[in-house]
């Protein structure tokens, strides 16, 4: 059965954060921009100010999901709005940076956080992608499979969450294993 | 009734309640046809092909669009809480979804006011929003893989992007370490089933079962392999099966399936489904008892 059901208005940001996040702006102009750029492209966002310890820019920031990181800094580089950076809300955390690299046979897979991309090494072909649960991560997958490391459109620019910016980092690496790094069988 | 719920990489794909069936290559729900890849879709053909195995109703599907905006997590889970009563579920197994708290402890109250409750069944974003949500212990059972039990073992990481640095490193040599602090620290579901090198099945506390052979290091290159694994263990529990029992047949099929289809690391998820009804057959008798004739 296909269930008839309305498009719910999205809840206020206080109701639904899985965790906040904040950017940071070098002025109050630009959070302003920054924040109307973000709500035309239909992300939850609200202007706050930064807790002192914070501040890096001026006294006024703009608090989002943080599981819309990848898509909130696209919106903000797409606008032309420039921003600092986004935060962990404690500014103690941040996001995972480091890469494993594994060698089978004629592929390499490259780990980064909860996600995997593993390339034919001959051919540079994206193969497979595995791990992530955030649901862009089975679109990511339908959009790079079989497709080439420097032809695809990079998973950031395609996906909205942590898992994609994650896959993304991935797939820089990999992107460097296939132009430069040599590939040694293991 | 076996319900999974969650998301399709189909931005178009509206609320869809439905049993699965085959179609040809392309699992059925409703009138549409979808493609078994990575995601919920691997997970309930596994279900489905462990249900049609064991003779019992197909896994029923909760369904919509999302690619991101969390826009078809919404209208999952809201239709779950106000619907989970008539729905009666004997197992409820919560898959791809954006991570959403809120939504999340919404379910979660409308499933504990049930006279009896579902097995609860969680992994990839719906595993993480329990977590956050502090719901973890209220599971029946979540299905992690090393980088992610690295996630519940972290009291403060809001998802796995932001593990601490020293507990991804080396991870997989650190998993029966790991599983101890994500008890310790109310991360775990009652039965864990962490899926990776070494498979371990651990309940309150200890690891029971370790799950080693065969080992086949193109798995975990193969998206869509740890999907399979928790559609087993749903389909499992909704035969009746305790969470640990499940975890361990579900844990032996996927690799015993590995070992037939012998993969590569550019082998598709479907080829691996497409190998348990004769590792069921080969296989499920001696190891459980269950002997279908």
């Amino acid at each position: 059965m296909v269930i008839g059901w309305f498009w719910k208005k999205r809840h206020e940001l206080s109701e639904e954060v899985l965790e906040r996040g904040l950017v940071l702006f070098h002025t109050v102009e630009q959070a302003i921009a920054g924040e109307k750029a973000l709500k035309k492209a239909g992300i939850t966002c609200r202007l706050v100010a930064p807790p002192p310890h914070l501040r890096k820019g001026c006294d006024v920031g703009v608090e989002i999901v943080l599981m819309e990181q990848t898509a909130v800094e696209k919106v903000l580089k797409e606008a032309g709005t420039p921003f600092i950076e986004v935060v962990h809300p404690k500014g103690e955390r941040e996001l995972l940076n480091i890469e494993k690299v594994t060698r089978l046979d004629n592929y390499v897979m490259v780990k980064a956080g909860n996600m995997k991309l593993t390339f034919d090494k001959n051919t540079g072909i994206i193969v497979n992608i595995s791990g992530g649960g955030c649901p862009d991560i089975p679109y990511l997958y339908s959009q790079l499979v079989d497709k080439h490391l420097e032809e695809v459109t990079r998973p950031k620019e395609l996906g909205r969450t942590l898992c994609a910016l994650m896959l993304d980092r991935g797939w820089e690496r990999a992107l460097a294993l296939w132009k430069g790094e040599e590939l040694c069988s293991s | 009734m076996l319900l999974i719920a969650g998301t399709v990489p189909v931005p178009e794909m509206p609320l869809v309640l439905s049993p699965a069936h085959w179609e040809g290559d392309c699992l059925r729900l409703a009138e549409y046809d979808l493609p078994y890849t990575q995601g919920t879709m691997a997970m309930v053909s596994a279900a489905l092909a462990t249900t049609s195995y064991l003779g019992l109703p197909p896994p029923h599907v909760l369904t919509a669009g999302d690619i991101g905006t969390g826009s078809g997590t919404r209208l999952i889970y809201d239709y779950l809480a106000e619907h989970i009563e008539e729905l009666h579920p004997e197992v409820l197994a919560l898959h791809y979804c954006q991570p959403i708290i809120a939504l999340m402890k919404k379910l979660y109250e409308a499933v504990s006011q049930l006279s009896s409750p579902p097995r609860l069944v969680a992994d990839a974003g719906s595993m993480y929003a329990a977590k956050a949500a502090n719901l973890s212990p209220h599971f029946d059972i979540f299905t992690p893989d090393p980088s992610e039990i690295a996630f519940l073992a972290d009291f403060e990481a809001s998802h796995p992007a932001y593990i601490s640095r020293y507990l991804f490193e080396n991870m997989e040599e650190k998993v029966t370490d790991l599983i101890e602090k994500a008890y310790a620290c109310q991360g775990a579901s009652k039965v864990l089933l962490v899926k990776g090198k070494v498979d371990y099945v651990a309940k309150e506390g200890k690891i029971l079962h370790e799950i080693q052979e065969p080992n086949i290091p193109a798995m975990e290159c193969i998206g869509g392999t740890g999907d399979t694994i928790t559609g087993m263990v749903a389909a499992f529990l909704s035969g009746e099966l305790d969470p640990e029992e499940a975890a361990v047949l579900a844990a032996k099929a996927n690799r015993a399936a590995a070992e037939i289809v012998k993969p590569t690391p550019a082998t598709r998820v479907s080829a691996i489904i497409d190998a348990f009804p004769q590792v069921f057959k080969e296989n499920l008798c001696a190891w459980s008892g269950i002997c279908i004739r």
